[in-house]
C-alpha cells in the first residue's frame, strides 16, 4: 500500500481550441489536506475530472490510493463535489441521499443511519421541522448546498475531492465546511479541493500546488512554499491613512516591487536589491505614524500573485479550467 | 451491476411514484373501454335521435310510390339473417317514425316545394323528400333539410327508396305484392374470414384492428417513453447532477439504467392496460347492458400465435431501445428544452415516417409498400407487428427483420452512448455536426 492518495504523473489534456492542462505531475500523501490554486481557466476542473476519470487524459497516468484511476472499485473510495453543483429537484432529500449512497455501494440501513446524522449535524433536521422529507426544490440555496456536501460524504470516503467548495457558501455554511474538512483531517482522510481563494487554502491546507494556464507553478508544503518565498515582504501598518507623500515612496519602483494596498495595512514586496531599512526611514520622513513595520513570510495570496501575476488569468476562460 | 440497478430503480420509483403516471395508467383503460364502447353507444344514441326527425315526402309520382316508401322507412330492419345477439340489440332499438306523405300533382309541387322551404327554415319541420317521375323513371330523388349533411340519414332514405322502387318494378313486370315484398326485403351481411397456412383465423375486420391498434401503441409507447428519457437526460445535465453520477457509475451504466427504468415503467402501464383491455372485453356484455345497450355487437377475438407473441415482445423491446438511445443522445446533446425539441425532430420524422404509412399497410399487409416499410429498420418495430397480425409473415422473413432491427439498434446504443458520455458534461452551444463526430470518434 502506497502512502499517496494521489498521484499523478505528466498528464496532458488539450481540447480542441486550447491545451487545458500541460505535463503536470504531482503527488498528494494520505492524510493532507491539499490546495490546488490556479486563476479562473487554469485547468483546475480539468485536472480533476481526470482524476476522477469522467474524462481521460491525452497523455500520463493517474494513481488513486495505489491504484489506477480508471479501476471501478476505487470510485467507491473517493469524495467527489464538483464545481457546477445540482440535485434531483423533484426528489425528496432523504430519496436523493440514498440514491447518492446506493451509486457508491453503501448498504440501505447504513446510508439511512448516516443520513439522520448528517442531517441533525447541518442543522438540516430539527425537532420542528425534517427537511430529508421536504423535495429538493423546496430547500434554500445554502441548504441545497449542505445536501450535496452530504451526499459526498455519505460513504465515508478516504479521498475527498472538492471542486471550488467555497464558492457560493454563505458565512455560516463556509465555516461548516472548514470544520468538516478539519474533521475529515484528524480522522485521516485526504481532502484536496480547488480554490481561488488563498485565504481559506493557507489556513487548510498542508500542502498546495498553484497552477496556470495548464501548467504547475510550484508546488509544496505550505511552510516550505512560504519559507522558499521569504526575505522580501514588509508587513506595514499605519497610524490614520496614508498622505500621499508615503504613497509615493510606496511607488517607489527603486525600493518597492509590489504593493498590496488595503488603505491602512500594507504588504510590500521589496524591489531586488531595496534595503528594508531604508524603506522605513523613508517613510518616516514622509511623515507617516508607523503601528507596524515587520519583515514577514509572505502570504500565500502574495506568493499566488507574485508567481503568477496578471498574466496567469487568461481572458474569456470561464469557469471549466 | 448493483449500480446499475439503483440507477433502474431510481428512473423506475421516480416516474410509478409520480401522480402522472398515475393519471395515465387509470385514464388507458378509460380510454380503452370508452372506444370499445363509444361507438356502439352513439350509433344507437343517433338512431334514436332520428325517430324524432320525422320529415316529409311529397309524391308527385301518382303511382304511390310515397307510400310504399313510408313503410319501408318506418318498418323494423329484417333481422333473420343477424346473429342473434345483433338481432335482439337491433330489435331493442325504437320503431323510426313514419313519414307524412303529401300526394300532388307535378304542377302544384314548386309551390308546395317553396313552402316547406321556409317551414324548414323557421324549425317547424326537419326535411322534406321530393319524388316524382324521374325517380319512377331513372331513381332520381331529391332531399332538402337541416339534417341533408347526415350521411347516415341520406343511406337509410335511399335503401329505402331502392327498395321500394324495386318492389314497385317488380310488381309491374306481373309478379304478386308479397311475393315483391319478400323478394326485396333483403339484408346482405358479408363477413370476412382470414384464411392462414393453419386454417380461419378469426375474423379479418378484428385482425385489422389488433394490427392497428399495436401499431398504435407501440408507436405512442415509444414516442411517450422516448421523450421521457430525453427529459431525464436533459434534467440531470441542466441541474448538473450529472457530474456527481457519473463520478460514482459510468456514463454508459447511467444510460443503460435510465433506458432500462424508463423501459419497465412503460411495461408496467402497459401490463395495466393490456389487463384491463382483456378484463373490458370479457366484461363488454355486462357493460353494454348496464349503459341501457342491449348486447355488443359480435367479434371474435383473432387468434394470435406464440410465435407472433414472441416476435410482438422482441420487435416493442428492440423498437424501444433503438429509439430510447436516440433521444438520450439527443437530450445530451442540448442544454434547454427548446433546443431539444428542434434537435430531436430527425428522431421524431423517423417514427412519423413510420405511421404515416400506417393506413397503407392496414389496407394491404401484403403489397410490396408494406414490405419494404416493413423491412426498414426504424419503422419495422411499428410496421411489422401490424403486418403480423393482419397476415401472415414466414419465420424466415421474421427473422431477418428482426436480425436488422437488432443491428440497426446496437448502432445506435453505440453511437448514443458516444454522444452521451461526452455531450453530458458539456454546457453552452449546441454542437455541429462535425463536432458530434468528433464526439463519436474520440471517446
Amino acid at each position: 500500500m502506497t502512502d499517496l492518495a494521489l498521484d499523478i504523473r505528466g498528464v496532458s489534456k488539450r481540447y480542441a481550441a486550447h491545451v487545458a492542462v500541460r505535463d503536470l505531475s504531482l503527488s498528494v500523501p494520505r492524510g493532507t489536506v491539499y490546495g490546488l490554486l490556479g486563476p479562473n481557466g487554469a485547468g483546475k476542473t480539468s485536472t480533476i475530472r481526470m482524476i476522477l476519470n469522467i474524462i481521460a487524459p491525452d497523455t500520463g497516468t493517474i494513481h488513486l490510493l495505489g491504484r489506477p484511476h480508471s479501476d471501478g472499485a476505487i470510485q467507491d473510495r473517493i469524495g467527489y463535489l464538483p464545481e457546477e453543483r445540482g440535485l434531483y429537484k423533484k426528489m425528496a432529500v432523504r430519496d436523493v441521499l440514498r440514491f447518492l449512497a446506493e451509486l457508491k455501494g453503501v448498504a440501505r440501513r447504513t446510508a439511512d443511519a448516516r443520513i439522520d446524522e448528517w442531517l441533525d449535524r447541518l442543522a438540516l433536521r430539527t425537532p420542528e421541522k425534517d427537511w430529508g422529507k421536504a423535495k429538493v426544490d423546496e430547500l434554500s440555496r445554502g441548504m441545497q448546498q449542505k445536501v450535496q456536501f452530504i451526499g459526498t460524504l455519505l460513504h465515508d470516503p478516504e479521498l475527498v475531492i472538492l471542486d471550488e467548495p467555497f464558492s457560493g457558501l454563505d458565512p455560516i455554511n463556509a465555516q461548516a465546511l472548514k470544520d468538516t474538512v478539519v474533521d475529515l483531517k484528524r480522522r485521516g482522510k485526504t481532502v484536496i479541493f480547488s480554490t481561488h481563494l488563498m485565504d481559506n487554502a493557507e489556513r487548510l491546507c498542508d500542502a498546495v500546488c498553484i497552477i496556470a494556464r495548464g501548467e504547475k507553478v510550484l508546488d509544496g508544503a505550505v511552510a516550505a512554499v512560504k519559507s522558499e518565498n521569504a526575505g522580501r515582504t514588509v508587513a506595514l501598518a499605519l497610524e490614520g491613512s496614508a498622505s500621499p507623500a508615503v504613497m509615493g515612496v510606496l511607488q517607489d519602483k527603486a525600493l518597492v516591487e509590489r504593493v498590496d494596498d488595503q488603505s491602512r495595512f500594507f504588504e510590500v514586496e521589496l524591489a531586488a536589491n531595496a534595503d528594508a531599512q531604508v524603506l522605513l526611514r523613508r517613510i518616516l520622513e514622509a511623515g507617516a505614524r508607523i503601528a507596524r513595520f515587520e519583515r514577514v513570510q509572505p502570504s500565500l495570496h502574495q506568493i499566488f500573485l507574485q508567481r503568477v501575476g496578471a498574466s496567469g488569468v487568461e481572458e474569456g476562460m470561464s469557469g471549466h479550467g | 451491476m448493483a449500480k446499475l440497478f439503483a440507477v433502474v430503480k431510481r428512473e423506475y420509483l421516480e416516474r410509478v411514484r409520480s401522480p402522472w403516471f398515475l393519471i395515465v395508467t387509470l385514464f388507458g383503460p378509460l380510454f380503452f373501454a370508452t372506444i370499445m364502447v363509444l361507438p356502439g353507444y352513439l350509433s344507437i344514441r343517433g338512431m334514436r335521435n332520428s325517430g324524432v326527425s320525422q320529415f316529409t315526402v311529397l309524391d308527385a309520382t301518382g303511382t304511390g310510390l310515397g307510400e310504399r316508401l313510408a313503410d319501408r322507412i318506418a318498418s323494423r330492419p329484417n333481422t333473420d339473417s343477424l346473429p342473434p345477439a345483433l338481432a335482439e340489440t337491433v330489435n331493442a332499438m325504437p320503431v323510426v317514425p313514419r313519414p307524412v306523405i303529401e300526394v300532388l300533382t307535378a304542377d302544384a309541387l314548386a309551390a308546395r316545394e317553396a313552402q316547406l322551404v321556409t317551414e324548414v327554415q323557421e324549425k317547424r319541420l326537419v326535411g322534406f323528400l321530393v319524388i316524382d317521375s324521374a325517380t319512377v323513371d331513372k331513381g332520381e330523388a331529391r332531399y332538402a333539410g337541416r339534417n341533408a349533411g347526415s350521411v347516415g340519414e341520406t343511406e337509410r332514405i335511399e335503401s329505402a327508396l331502392r327498395s321500394a322502387l324495386l318492389s314497385m318494378r317488380i310488381e309491374a313486370a306481373g309478379i304478386s305484392a308479397t311475393t315483391a315484398e319478400s323478394l326485396t326485403r333483403l339484408r346482405i351481411s358479408l363477413s370476412a374470414d382470414r384464411i392462414t397456412d393453419r386454417g380461419k383465423g378469426g375474423s379479418g375486420l378484428a385482425s385489422a384492428f389488433l394490427g392497428g391498434g399495436v401499431a398504435m401503441l407501440l408507436y405512442f409507447s415509444i414516442v411517450f417513453y422516448g421523450q421521457a428519457i430525453l427529459r431525464g437526460v436533459l434534467e440531470e445535465k441542466t441541474t448538473r447532477v450529472a457530474e456527481v453520477i457519473v463520478s460514482s457509475v459510468s456514463p454508459d451504466t447511467l444510460l443503460a439504467g435510465k433506458v432500462l427504468g424508463v423501459g419497465a415503467v412503460g411495461l408496467t402501464q402497459q401490463l395495466v392496460w393490456l389487463s384491463s383491455g382483456v378484463f373490458f372485453w370479457t366484461q363488454r356484455g355486462a357493460l353494454f347492458k348496464m349503459l341501457g345497450m342491449g348486447a355488443p355487437p359480435p367479434m371474435a377475438f383473432p387468434t394470435v400465435s406464440p410465435t407472433v407473441l414472441v416476435a410482438l415482445v422482441l420487435f416493442f423491446l428492440l423498437g424501444y431501445t433503438l429509439y430510447a438511445s436516440l433521444f438520450a443522445a439527443v437530450g445530451a446533446m442540448v442544454g434547454s428544452q427548446e433546443e431539444a425539441n428542434q434537435a430531436s425532430q430527425p428522431v421524431i420524422m423517423l417514427l412519423v415516417f413510420s405511421i404515416i404509412f400506417l393506413q397503407p399497410v392496414l389496407l394491404n399487409p401484403t403489397g410490396r409498400l408494406a414490405q419494404i416499410v416493413s423491412w426498414v429498420p426504424f419503422s419495422a418495430p411499428i410496421i411489422m407487428p401490424m403486418r403480423m397480425t393482419a397476415t401472415e409473415i414466414g419465420i424466415g422473413e421474421l427473422a431477418a427483420v428482426l436480425a436488422g432491427v437488432l443491428a440497426m439498434c446496437f448502432a445506435c446504443v453505440w453511437m448514443a452512448a458516444r454522444i452521451y458520455r461526452i455531450g453530458l458534461l458539456m454546457y453552452g452551444k449546441r454542437p455541429s455536426m462535425a463536432e458530434l463526430m468528433r464526439w463519436i470518434r474520440q471517446s
